[in-house]
């Protein structure tokens, strides 16, 4: 019965698929830029880089931007009593609402596609919402394309991951080589092969039975792996064992881990005045919000002086409580999704799996046992 | 969708020059526009954040009783390293800033009513605890309360703030006032001594009592001890706790205690609350 739903799109014909959805789809395409590769805005005539392994770059970027505008403001005709002029936010508040395009993701991995859905969790909540992340990502189809080749970081069967993952994606796609199979997971992923009918045509039994060899293989090729069973409760434990002390001697606190992580999110709020040529003061300006690191000194660093994190150890226990303790007792979900960019790119090569196989072997902990 | 990182404009009506060293000052803010009034809701306890366009925003907490109307007002104490605060503290009258809020969880106050209650502040912290203690003295709500003790601490006579309240609430029947400092001069003829030594003095009754606790972390450890000793269970004793704070609701991850977020789940927290989080506040 599965195969119902499968459909086929030769690959040749991909780039004039995308090309055909321009006008109503705001495309984001893995890319290749100065040897990395990164989401970016689909160009008729580059190709997708089909075997690419991962971007460096997570396109978290995308629904959730390094550098995004939360509202502008200009210099209004008062001026304040210290000298200054006030500012008036601008169009406010209509105007400071996110933008509403319908984006398509193609191509992006099973891994930062479950990152998605992780985010929304944070962004969403019952409480408050968050309308700069929430409404982009209402309008988003997402297409993620299945790893036939996993890098030697990968870790995704650790957590909740797998090559073909179908959590929070619309359609997963399957690189076949001359074809590729589409599968769709959602009702907008259903709805929207259907409504592109003409460029699908229905997979045969053989194209599954290749998805299927495909998948099998690349499921063997994840070969690193951590235990992560119980790993909150075990947490819930370990705040205070020494084992912190440890871990965290050869991090530089450059803060990278965090900003390619794809289910990284916290951020800073701060303000830009922009000079308009000629005018001795500033006229208008924007409060932006930007990504931000809990590796950084600056992150919790009271006006007072006090900081509850001065040193390395309780910003990497707080990195790593965060997504394994935290987030599992807030959210019921580990913050990580296995895809190794923060062991790929730390200068100091600190591994993650290293850290979490130290956590997990510390066998029972008790809180006044120092380990 | 609802944006919560808007801020709503306010002018400010009034600024109080509150101590001696004069960095503390509370500013009087009214909503420009008059619905907006009616949205901003609050508790005792709870903060907001002052927003100035151009500079930023800063996490305050709420001065002013929720029995205020029409005003709302805050206590700030300008920091050489605060972008924001030193920023307020060179407006007047008239200048207009932002508001967000209010954010956080306050004191709740329905589960006081029919307690005494004990009212422990150092500092400027005092101001969530001037909110609260307005708020219990307000005429419709004293009935509600048995006995309360206040008992507020200073460097010098001079750093205590709201003194013409204080010397109201003195004269009042219906409260006991208790202030200290930590060093007189010529003209001080009260009790000198840190807060948590006065406490000991006062020892007020555990029963049927909660106590309820702002100032500098250092006071706030060392208050814990005469508390405990008087009785005082650690789920009758309420903190309001400070963090560097961005967003107020939960999002930007840096406030947190263990998994618990200051601006959502705090600031005010109960003893027994704290001792289940990690040590890193």
């Amino acid at each position: 019965m599965e195969n119902v739903k499968l459909k086929i799109i030769k690959k040749k014909d991909v780039l004039n698929f995308l090309d055909s959805l321009k006008k109503e789809y705001n495309i984001f395409v893995p890319m290749e830029k100065n040897g990395d590769i990164r989401f970016s805005k689909f160009n008729s005539g580059e190709d997708i880089p089909w075997n690419y392994r991962n971007t460096k770059i997570s396109p978290k970027e995308i629904f959730f931007p390094q550098t995004e505008t939360l509202f502008s403001f200009e210099a209004g005709t008062s001026a304040l009593s210290n000298g200054s002029r006030a500012f008036k936010p601008i169009n406010e508040p209509k105007g400071s609402t996110p933008g509403t395009t319908n984006y398509l993701i193609f191509g992006i991995r099973p891994c930062d596609a479950q990152a998605f859905s992780l985010l929304g969790k944070l962004f969403g909540g019952d409480d408050f919402q968050d309308p700069y992340y929430i409404e982009k990502r209402k309008q988003a189809t997402i297409i993620s394309l299945a790893c036939n080749k996993p890098q030697i970081t990968c870790f995704c069967t650790s957590l909740k991951g797998k090559p073909d993952n179908e959590e929070g994606t619309d359609i997963i796609l399957f690189d076949l080589g001359e074809n590729i199979l589409a599968k769709p997971i959602t009702k907008r992923g259903e709805k929207f092969t259907e409504n592109l009918n003409s460029w699908f045509k229905e997979a045969k039994k053989s194209d599954v039975e290749k998805k299927n060899k495909l998948m099998d293989l690349s499921l063997k090729k994840i070969r690193s792996g951590v235990n992560l069973q119980n790993i909150k409760e075990k947490l819930d434990e370990a705040f205070d064992i020494s084992l912190w002390n440890e871990i965290h001697q050869k991090c530089l606190g450059c803060g990278i881990c965090t900003y390619l992580c794809p289910t990284c999110y916290c951020f800073n709020i701060t303000d830009e005045k922009d000079h308009v040529a000629g005018a001795s003061t500033p006229s208008r300006g924007k409060r932006i919000r930007c990504w931000d690191s809990c590796m950084f000194p600056l992150f919790t660093l009271h006006a007072s002086g006090h900081n509850p994190r001065p040193t390395y150890k309780e910003r990497m226990r707080q990195r790593i409580m965060h997504k394994f303790n935290y987030c599992p007792e807030n959210f019921k979900e580990i913050f990580c999704v296995g895809c190794g960019r923060c062991i790929r790119n730390c200068p100091v090569n600190l591994d993650l799996r290293e850290v979490l196989v130290s956590l997990m072997s510390l066998g029972s902990l008790c809180k006044d046992k120092k380990i | 969708m609802n944006n919560p990182y808007l801020p709503i404009p306010v002018t400010i009506k009034k600024i109080t020059i509150e101590n001696e060293a004069r960095d503390i000052k509370t500013f009087d803010l009214a909503f420009n526009d008059k619905k907006d009034a009616g949205k901003f809701k609050y508790t005792c306890g709870q903060f907001a954040e002052i927003s100035m366009l151009g500079i930023g925003e800063a996490p305050i907490g709420i001065a002013s009783s929720p029995m205020d109307e029409e005003l709302v007002q805050f206590t700030i104490k300008k920091y050489i390293t605060g972008v924001v605060t030193s920023a307020l503290h060179n407006l007047c009258p008239g200048d207009m800033v932002g508001i967000r809020g209010p954010f956080g969880n306050g004191f709740p106050m329905k589960d006081f009513e029919g307690s005494n209650l004990v009212i422990v502040g150092g500092g400027f912290a005092f101001t969530t605890l001037r909110s609260l203690t307005r708020y219990v003295l307000h005429e419709k709500n004293r009935v509600r309360f048995k006995d309360i003790t206040i008992l507020y601490g200073a460097r010098t006579p001079g750093e205590l703030i709201y003194k013409s309240e204080l010397k109201q609430w003195e004269e009042r029947d219906d409260i006991n006032v208790h202030l200290t400092v930590d060093r007189g001069d010529e003209n001080w003829k009260g009790r000198v001594g840190l807060v948590p030594n006065v406490l000991r003095e006062v020892a007020p009754s555990s029963k049927n009592s909660v106590a309820l606790i702002c100032g500098p972390l250092i006071m706030v450890k060392y208050t814990m001890l005469p508390l405990m000793d008087l009785g005082f269970k650690p789920e009758k004793i309420f903190f309001s706790l400070e963090m560097r704070i961005k967003c107020g609701i939960g999002k930007c991850g840096r406030c947190n205690i263990g998994p618990k977020y200051v601006c959502k789940d705090g600031p005010v927290f109960t003893y027994k609350e704290l001792q289940g989080l990690p040590q890193e506040y």
